[in-house]
């Protein structure tokens, strides 16, 4: 590599301005685009060479302004204020000019280099919009520069612009930016004056941006201001404490109102400077679909059928690849198990790994499926609505409809659910969101149901699924509102929320979408998953050397000897049936020789441990284990299950279950069972997920905990009230 | 009517007489017009329908002639919320109640027994003996009022309708935040659907916006003017 110059490029704009796109065509990276406003949660970034220079590409949070009121605000902010990138890219949607420009000024007021794009001008054109970019590029003295990004138009332009702006010097263009009232205007130059003469050194932000950002009594800048200016810094607050009650006093209106009201009087101008509308009449397509999706009457029973598509499709369409899969797997494990030699790696391999990863990844085909339907509902832009329609009833939780986003996911996958939870404003929404999505049952738990509720319900089975899904819901809804009026109290936050226009959904995107979703799916049967099957498998194979009860090596042997004795004697017909005899006879010894083995492993006993606790809820110590190697992922209870009723050395399905009714398992013990699966805690990754968004173990422990007590609750009082009932 | 103007012209004989005030007889002329009037008059409207009437006054003695009456308590000065100074005759021993609609700047006189009695009453409880009174009700007029346009909160509204954002209330962060999504005063916009109390949306100009009904009975709006 030479040492070429690397520069950081941030894309900044509102929620929906195709920057997400634009970051897309520039990066080629597969990189989510969604059209439910803040689909961009994380900080993405691009690396690329181009024209000779290294360009760091990293894709903001869609914001409509600086003001740190949602984590994606702050996001954005921190970024440029913070890492001060080489230019900022402001991606503006043409066909919203004025409200694009608000956040422009604000990122303007920063004094950065700032490049402003016009994307979508088109759309706006054909709309009857036209803007003069020149003007508009001298009015604020920033390079202004048209792109159309699903058109991959101007993607060169905009970045040699973007080095161009890197590569001049930095000039102050403080003239050009917003002027506000004069006693705020004469607020801002006292504030701003104060802190250069007593504080100068310790901030290195703009002296008027942080006089702004002060009287504006921005929570956030405040702090910092507090922490970095010490002593004089607080005299400073005092005086701007005074300055915002005189501007109060003056305006009869908080001081960030007048100032927001002043922006938008800037910008009108230069709207009316830069802007030509011609009076178009078109059809608005979207806000015709609006007018029936959203509908009063019709708009709910549709998104419940859209609802059970998604989850008829999932089952349904996912239930033939299923069974391509299972052979697949079965053949593999069958090919391995004749043409290795008998050895422990051989069990590892076929027992272990094989069986543990394969009766796994046979729910990968659900999974695409749920998430592809997932990303059609964010692609078109009807999961906007979906939140808007669930508004009402997520207020019986005590949060607002954008809520539902997170529990929908939390269908699909638990961890990009607790990670959707980011768009929500409020701090406390965000945490009681991420503690009653763990309820909605993911896709990971469907496996246990399907064997077990397969097992034991057979036709009622699909009933027995929907019902658990259903008592998740409510517990959720229980759980909700219970935390809002105890641990999180408040308000619920206002809900507003932008409705993005519907689109035609691309189907590159729509497997993009889906692929990074169910790619975490894959990352974690590649660790988790596998690194959990072999454990389970180690502690079901180990100790190697078992004492058991009985001779079975002798019993066998006189098997053996008696059905020889008996062969000499018989005649052909006789031979058959005394063969099927014999087979039979050394099948019922392996078996219980088997049981005895996994009974005295590692596994057995941590089992046997563990049975006093869930013996009340009619879960034996094999049922124990499982759930407990459940917490790697819920999947492994599954395969915990196959590997500790293996008596057959097979994977089938219906060896299983054949398996499982001989337990002495009952249709109410596996009831039980099914419902602690789907309460009690989350699995691994969700747990490390709600840490990492949380950011407190206080938060992580209590959703452990509160989780868990919960499942056994449940299941107590099911398990010891059917029985009561006289269910058995 | 006659009668009263008739013991109103006696009276102010007697006290011009008193005083020594000269042209008795052009002044009672001028007295004579004004009494015959009801209306409020200004100086120049009553000089006016004087030498309309084949006199010839010129303002300043009218206006003299009026302020004089005014001193003798024949006749009283009003001057109205827009500044004009307006002269009536006062019906001594006579109610005379105004109301004032303060929009369209028009005056309704009234007369209600109740009231007239009540004052009486209230002054002689003072032991006051009442000569006249004027009472002055502001307010707005039933003309005025019906053609108002009635504010709402925006969970108000019916699908379809047009409206302007008339106000935003509320805490300052929710405000931001329509702010800067770009919900702001004087902004129009139109009902799409509405799906329960409050549960509202709408659109303004190409963008379209649910909003819940917390934040939309904060939203104050008056219907589009045609």
């Amino acid at each position: 590599m030479t040492d070429k110059k690397t520069i950081t490029i941030a894309l900044a704009g509102n929620p929906n301005s195709g920057k997400t796109t634009i970051f897309n065509n520039i990066t080629g990276s597969r990189q989510k685009i969604g059209n439910w406003p803040g689909v961009t949660v994380e900080k993405k970034e691009g690396l690329i060479s181009k024209f000779g220079y290294d360009l760091k590409i990293v894709d903001l949070p869609g914001t409509y302004s600086l003001t740190p009121y949602s984590i994606e605000e702050i996001v954005a902010r921190n970024f440029v204020l913070e890492e001060s990138p080489d230019v900022v890219i402001d991606i503006i949607d043409s066909s919203n000019l004025e409200r694009s420009l608000y956040l422009a000024t604000q990122l303007r007021e920063i004094d950065g280099k700032v490049l402003f794009v016009l994307n979508m001008a088109d759309v706006a054109r054909s709309h009857g919009t036209k803007i003069d970019a020149e003007k508009l590029s001298s009015l604020l003295d920033v390079p202004v520069i048209f792109t159309v990004g699903n058109k991959n138009e101007g993607m060169d332009d905009l970045l040699k612009e973007a080095i161009k702006l890197a590569e001049s010097s930095p000039v102050k263009k403080e003239k050009r930016n917003v002027k506000y009232s004069k006693d705020i205007e004469s607020a801002i130059v006292r504030i701003g004056d104060l802190i250069e003469d007593k504080v100068k050194d310790n901030i290195h932000y703009n002296f008027r941006w942080t006089a702004i950002k002060l009287l504006e009594d921005d929570k956030i800048v405040k702090e910092r201001f507090a922490l970095k200016a010490g002593n004089a810094g607080s005299d400073i607050i005092d005086e701007v404490q005074s300055l915002r009650k005189n501007l109060l006093n003056l305006y009869d209106e908080d001081t960030e109102i007048i100032m927001t009201d002043d922006r938008y009087g800037f910008i009108s101008g230069i709207i009316k400077e830069v802007q030509t509308i011609s009076p178009k009449r078109r059809v608005d397509i979207s806000r015709n679909i609006d007018l029936v999706l959203t509908n009063k009457f019709i708009g709910f029973p549709i998104f419940i059928f859209f609802i059970w598509a998604m989850f008829q499709l999932t089952f349904t369409v996912g239930a033939y690849p299923m069974d391509l899969i299972d052979n697949g797997v079965n053949l593999l494990s069958s090919g391995f198990e004749r043409f290795l030699p008998e050895s422990i790696f051989k069990d590892l391999l076929v027992n272990g790994i094989i069986a543990g990863v394969g009766s796994v990844i046979i729910f990968l085909p659900n999974i695409l499926i749920l998430f592809f339907c997932i990303a059609l509902f964010e692609d078109t832009g009807y999961m906007a609505r979906a939140a808007f329609l669930m508004d009402k009833i997520m207020h019986l939780i005590g949060l607002h409809g954008k809520s539902f986003i997170p529990m929908l996911m939390g269908f699909g996958c638990n961890v990009p659910a607790i990670m959707a939870a980011r768009t929500l404003e409020s701090e406390k929404d965000r945490i009681l969101t991420i503690l009653i999505t763990p309820f909605m049952s993911c896709s990971a738990k469907l496996p246990v149901y399907i064997v077990l509720a397969g097992t034991f319900f057979a036709a009622k089975a699909g009933n027995v699924i929907f019902s658990l899904y259903l008592l998740g819901i409510i517990l959720s809804i229980i759980s909700g509102r219970l935390f809002r009026l105890t641990l999180l109290k408040g308000a619920d936050a206002p809900f507003v929320m932008e409705l993005p226009p519907y689109r035609v959904p691309m189907l590159k995107s729509l497997t993009i979408h889906m692929w990074d979703r169910s790619k975490m799916f894959l990352k974690k049967m590649g660790k988790i998953i596998l690194v959990g099957s072999i454990i389970v498998w180690f502690l079901s194979s180990f100790p190697r050397n078992i004492n058991y009860s009985e001779d079975y090596t002798s019993i066998l042997n006189n098997i053996n000897e008696s059905f020889k004795e008996k062969f000499i004697s018989a005649d052909e017909n006789e031979k058959i049936l005394l063969n099927e005899q014999k087979l039979a006879a050394i099948a019922g010894i392996e078996n219980k020789m088997n049981s005895e083995k996994i009974e005295k492993s590692f596994m057995g006993k941590i089992g046997k441990g563990l049975s006093p606790v869930f013996k009340p809820l009619g879960i034996d110590w094999r049922g124990s284990v499982s759930l407990l190697t459940g917490v790697f992922a819920k999947e492994i209870v599954v395969s915990t299950l196959g590997v500790l009723y293996s008596t057959e050395k097979s994977n089938d399905k219906a060896a299983l279950a054949n398996a499982l009714r001989s337990s002495g398992m009952t249709p109410l013990s596996a009831l039980s069972m099914m419902v602690f699966v789907l309460l009690y805690l989350p699995c691994l990754a969700t747990i490390t997920t709600i840490k990492k968004e949380t950011g407190s173990f206080k938060w992580t422990f209590f959703s452990i905990t509160y989780s868990t007590v919960i499942a056994w609750m449940m299941s107590f009082c099911l398990y010891q009230g059917g029985k009561l009932l006289g269910f058995a | 009517m006659k009668r009263t103007h008739k013991q109103e012209k006696k009276q102010f004989e007697k006290f011009f007489k008193e005083g020594n005030i000269d042209n008795f007889e052009e002044r009672f002329k001028v007295l004579d017009t004004f009494l015959q009037t009801e209306n409020h008059l200004t100086s120049q409207e009553l000089t006016k329908m004087l030498n309309d009437n084949g006199h010839n006054f010129d303002n300043s003695f009218v206006k003299d002639t009026l302020n004089l009456m005014c001193n003798l308590g024949f006749a009283s000065k009003n001057k109205f919320d827009n500044g004009i100074i307006r002269y009536e005759h006062r019906h001594l021993g006579q109610h005379h109640d105004h109301m004032i609609c303060i929009k369209c700047r028009n005056i309704f006189e009234f007369e209600e027994e109740e009231v007239e009695k009540l004052q009486i009453k209230i002054a002689s409880a003072h032991g006051f003996h009442m000569l006249q009174h004027k009472m002055e009700l502001y307010g707005i007029c039933a003309q005025c009022l019906k053609e108002r346009v009635k504010s709402m909160p925006l969970s108000m509204a019916k699908p379809g309708e047009r409206l302007v954002v008339k106000d935003i209330t509320g805490g300052t962060g929710a405000r931001m935040r329509l702010l800067s999504m770009g919900i702001r005063p004087d902004d129009v916009l139109e009902v799409i659907t509405k799906v329960s109390r409050g549960q509202i949306v709408v659109a303004i100009e190409s963008s379209r916006y649910a909003i819940g009904q917390g934040l939309s009975q904060k939203i104050i709006v008056e219907p589009v003017k045609n």
